[in-house]
């Protein structure tokens, strides 16, 4: 564990994790800012056609928009550059150098990416929910059966929701760890799971896949829509919680193997 | 007991071959260079010592604990220097003290910037502090003054002299040979992979059978010599005396015998560029 404080002072110290928590913290609240100024509404998006009318609205709207491609995207710049960057700077050979084995130097980085991907995802959470009840109220929260909410209910809903992501969330982390790991290189590992995930999201829009579906890292995203409705039903949110964590295994498994045996330049 | 010992020591990347049973002994306390043309395999050989590659076969043992950089030594350009010390010293069980060997290399009153901005001088500067804070038994460096202007160059050979006067083993990469000339005992030349020389800098420069000589009366001697060795006139003055040790003790004697004094008998010396350009031709 004593990688995990020392790393996270770094990822403090670079400007784009910097940015990424600042677009966290103010891109919710700009985004009903502008919604609020305009007449239209983004009326084919979930809970779109509601930002107006409940606070509570905007964080699950922004929910549906970061799971297609905002996390994999948020988790990527950190956990995709954050082995590549010491290959990119030759920094392996002063930090193999130390009294921390390899396999500690994996483990407190892959949960320095993890931490920090938690924290854009804990402040997107409240910024969006505050910046939502800033600007339309506590209102009653229309579900998705149309039943209206009461806010006591619809915070724990939102809360609960945006949580409920946090499974694919580490998978798509552990995904951007195996890139940087394997390729050296922090466009790879950033790009790449983003990448992943349009495709994915692509072949659930086609359609076709069946069961298989369910495998794809970027369905449990919408695990949460089974719990905006008057009879919950929580079958996806476990079976996405199970998918991300065989995509988590596959991907740190064979990511640790390859650090601790490769040659460091 | 060696600071460090390899044998038979073999590394291929792919179908090249690296390292090719190369054995490597570093008495402790001592500037042991590492000499060798371009792809001789000592970066590999360097990057084995810090555990930075596996080797294919062979034994490798170092006493203690290894600092130090390979080629280019590498920082956090977004971090300052000391940032960069202190997150390496947060690695460790027992770090040095940070400010103590900024001191040291002479970067304590730029510490306080980000590295992104920093000469390559200033850089190795930073990679031998970072070696220094780990409180090394053996410091790796390769090209250490590279990028470094002439006083920094002589900076830097005056604090790794200091160093292995501390009693820290050094093991310094160099194409300088002035630089390997001033600061190693020893040396290792690998050539392609493999060992050509391993020994004290002073045998590799001497020449196996020639000797200078100075006499009371040089040409009396090159008349007394011509039994027993071949002579010839040296140019910086005396007489070169190409033969056997035993063939040169006798030639001694003669010149007893004759009445001529000698006044001085060394080893031929060679600049250690050309006994290099010798080894590796």
């Amino acid at each position: 564990m004593k990688v995990l404080p020392w790393e996270l002072r770094k990822l403090r110290a670079q400007l784009r994790v910097r940015v990424a928590f600042l677009v966290c913290l103010l891109g919710p609240p700009l985004l009903a800012l502008v919604l609020h100024s305009q007449s239209g509404l983004p009326k084919d998006t979930l809970f779109g056609r509601h930002v107006q009318d409940s606070g509570f609205a905007l964080p699950l709207l922004v929910l549906g928009f970061a799971g297609t491609w905002g996390l994999p995207l948020l988790t990527s710049l950190v956990a995709g550059d954050i082995f590549a960057s010491e290959d990119g700077q030759r920094t392996w050979a002063a930090v193999l150098t130390r009294s921390r084995t390899r396999g500690e130097v994996f483990t407190g980085k892959v949960l320095a990416a993890c931490v920090v991907a938690l924290g854009l995802l804990v402040v997107t959470t409240i910024s969006s929910l505050l910046g939502g009840l800033a600007l339309a109220g506590n209102g009653l929260l229309t579900g998705l059966s149309g039943t209206q909410l009461s806010a006591g209910r619809s915070t724990l809903l939102v809360l609960a929701s945006w949580a409920s992501v946090i499974p694919p969330l580490l998978g798509f982390t552990a995904v951007a760890c195996l890139l940087s790991v394997l390729t050296r290189n922090s466009v790879v590992g950033v790009a790449g799971p983003v990448v992943l995930g349009l495709l994915m999201q692509l072949l659930s829009l086609l359609g076709g896949l069946g069961p298989a579906a369910g495998a794809l890292l970027t369905t449990p995203f919408a695990a949460w829509h089974g719990l905006v409705r008057d009879e919950p039903y929580f079958g996806p949110l476990w079976q996405g919680a199970l998918v991300s964590a065989v995509w988590i295994v596959c991907c740190l498994l064979p990511a640790r193997w390859v650090l601790l045996r490769r040659d460091m330049q | 007991m060696l600071t460090v010992t390899g044998r038979a020591l073999c590394k291929t990347y792919d179908e090249t071959v690296a390292l090719s049973g190369v054995d490597l002994a570093v008495r402790p306390g001592t500037v042991h260079g590492l000499l060798g043309p371009n792809g001789a395999g000592k970066t590999t050989l360097l990057r084995a010592l810090l555990g930075l590659i596996r080797l294919d076969s062979g034994t490798l043992e170092v006493i203690g604990t290894v600092g130090g950089f390979v080629e280019v030594p590498g920082a956090y350009a977004y971090l300052t220097g000391r940032q960069n010390l202190e997150f390496l010293a947060g690695l460790d069980d027992l770090p040095g003290d940070v400010d103590e060997v900024l001191r040291r290399v002479d970067l304590f009153a730029r510490a306080d910037t980000k590295v992104g901005g920093w000469s390559l001088g200033m850089r190795q500067r930073l990679g031998i502090a970072a070696g220094l804070l780990r409180r090394p038994d053996l410091l790796v460096l390769d090209e250490p003054a590279n990028g470094l202007d002439p006083r920094g160059a002589l900076a830097l050979r005056e604090l790794v002299g200091e160093l292995a006067a501390e009693g820290l083993t050094v093991l310094l990469c160099s194409h300088d040979l002035v630089e390997v000339d001033a600061l190693c005992e020893d040396v290792t030349v690998l050539v392609a992979g493999s060992v050509v020389w391993s020994g004290a800098v002073a045998l590799l420069r001497a020449r196996p059978g020639r000797f200078l000589l100075t006499t009371s009366d040089d040409e009396a001697a090159s008349q007394v010599a011509a039994t027993r060795v071949t002579v010839g006139v040296s140019p910086a003055g005396g007489l070169v005396v190409t033969g056997r040790t035993e063939q040169l003790d006798m030639f001694v004697l003669d010149l007893a015998a004759a009445g001529i004094a000698v006044r001085g008998l060394l080893r031929e010396s060679l600049p250690l560029e050309q006994a290099f350009l010798e080894l590796t031709a």
